[in-house]
């Protein structure tokens, strides 16, 4: 196969914002179109992709150990984490819910730590083969990473609508924090990988 | 005329010859959208944003679900959902879900209805091009969809111990989610460059 012809052996640099094609030769800093800063690659973004990486891969301890959610009522005192809230789900019978949020805040966060881990480790190693694949994945991971909110949101509601004294009490926990701050990190983690990364090792083979 | 456009996610070069005034066109390498407009008219865009704002003040100013114990009923709004985190100590989860569920899709509105509706008279708005730049930039952090979600969630978990019941809020940001969504299809960044581009040429 030939050597594919990419925009940096051209001279030309793609804008992040507007994706407008310019010539590099120009010395634009900035977009003439939109504004937004040039870069051929976003700087550093193996470097800063493994560190809101690794930040994320450690809160997703606490995320799944720590209680999300307290509930206090007449007969109970229960302490929710992420997994006893879908166990509790499927108890009660709502068993679609409990798939959704059980695919929603268990299987997309680690799909998302497993996948952007993998990808950086091999973009750092230069050993690459499948860009296809990897590049597949990383789409994936950016599409589903947002439902992963869900449980931050379901406990907001919970706690906004159950805070009548006489019934029942729905307090936040720290799990809860910890949880948002793995799903924000690994979205930014996603953003600011370069995929063209991914192109550039398999462009030198 | 022939351009070269470079894919933004593999950087494989592209030259295309001709492009049909509505098109998608993808990487041949890594099949990212390299290039896609719409049909829609500036006028369809400006229609969508308006129903958008209706339907975010109507989601804002009514209640979204409701909870009925022992004859006493207490609603939650959108914003109560929110400052019920704040006022529990975690005032980092309120300004996320007020970022994400609020903030984030209110922006986009007025800045769709800023930047379009005065390009619909053909003049330019101020600060146009920060504006577009900030749409694109918020995009992947507008969650109205997952809030929706989330609501339902939530009114499946208490459904086992009391009556809840959805109210007009949820129902107006059920169809802002899908405005928000058409609007968003609608308006490709290449489009909403391409309209400041022709009536600026």
């Amino acid at each position: 196969m030939s050597t594919p012809v990419t925009g940096l052996s051209l001279g030309l640099v793609v804008c992040g914002r507007c994706r407008a094609t310019l010539r590099a030769a120009a010395g634009h800093a900035r977009c003439p179109r939109c504004g937004a800063r040039l870069h051929a690659r976003k700087p550093h973004s193996i470097a800063t992709t493994a560190a809101l990486l690794i930040t994320a891969a450690l809160l997703y301890i606490p995320a799944n150990l720590l209680p999300v959610m307290h509930t206090h009522t007449f007969f109970s005192d229960e302490d929710d984490t992420i997994m006893s809230g879908v166990i509790s789900l499927a108890q009660q019978g709502s068993w679609p819910i409990a798939i959704l949020v059980f695919f929603a805040s268990i299987v997309v966060p680690l799909l998302k730590l497993l996948a952007l881990g993998e990808i950086v480790i091999a973009v750092s190693r230069k050993s690459l083969r499948n860009a296809q694949q990897r590049s597949r994945l990383l789409r994936i991971v950016e599409f589903v990473g947002r439902w992963s909110m869900l449980d931050v949101f379901a406990v907001s509601i919970l706690v906004a609508l159950v805070q009548i004294q006489s019934l029942a009490i729905v307090d936040v926990r720290p799990g809860a924090l910890a949880f948002a701050a793995v799903v924000v990190l690994t979205m930014l983690a996603a953003q600011s990988f370069d995929e063209r990364l991914l192109w550039d090792a398999n462009t030198r083979d | 005329m022939s351009s070269v456009i470079v894919c933004h996610a593999c950087d494989l070069a592209h030259r295309l010859d001709e492009i049909a005034p509505v098109a998608r066109v993808r990487c041949v390498r890594c099949r990212a959208e390299l290039y896609r407009t719409s049909a829609a008219t500036l006028d369809t865009a400006i229609a969508l944003a308006a129903s958008a704002l209706v339907l975010f003040v109507l989601a804002n100013a009514y209640p979204l679900v409701a909870l009925k114990v022992n004859g006493a009923t207490r609603v939650a709004t959108l914003t109560g959902a929110a400052l019920g985190l704040y006022n529990q100590g975690y005032a980092t989860m309120a300004v996320l879900v007020m970022f994400t569920a609020i903030l984030v899709p209110l922006a986009q509105i007025l800045a769709f209805l800023y930047a379009l509706v005065p390009l619909r008279f053909g003049k330019r708005a101020p600060a146009q091009r920060t504006l577009f730049r900030l749409l694109a930039a918020l995009r992947p952090w507008a969650m109205a969809e997952v809030f929706i979600l989330a609501s339902l969630v939530a009114m499946v978990k208490l459904a086992a111990e009391a009556e809840v019941t959805p109210r007009i809020a949820l129902g107006a940001y059920g169809l802002l989610m899908f405005t928000l969504t058409a609007l968003g299809s609608i308006t490709p960044t290449e489009q909403l460059w391409q309209w400041i581009e022709r009536r600026h040429a």
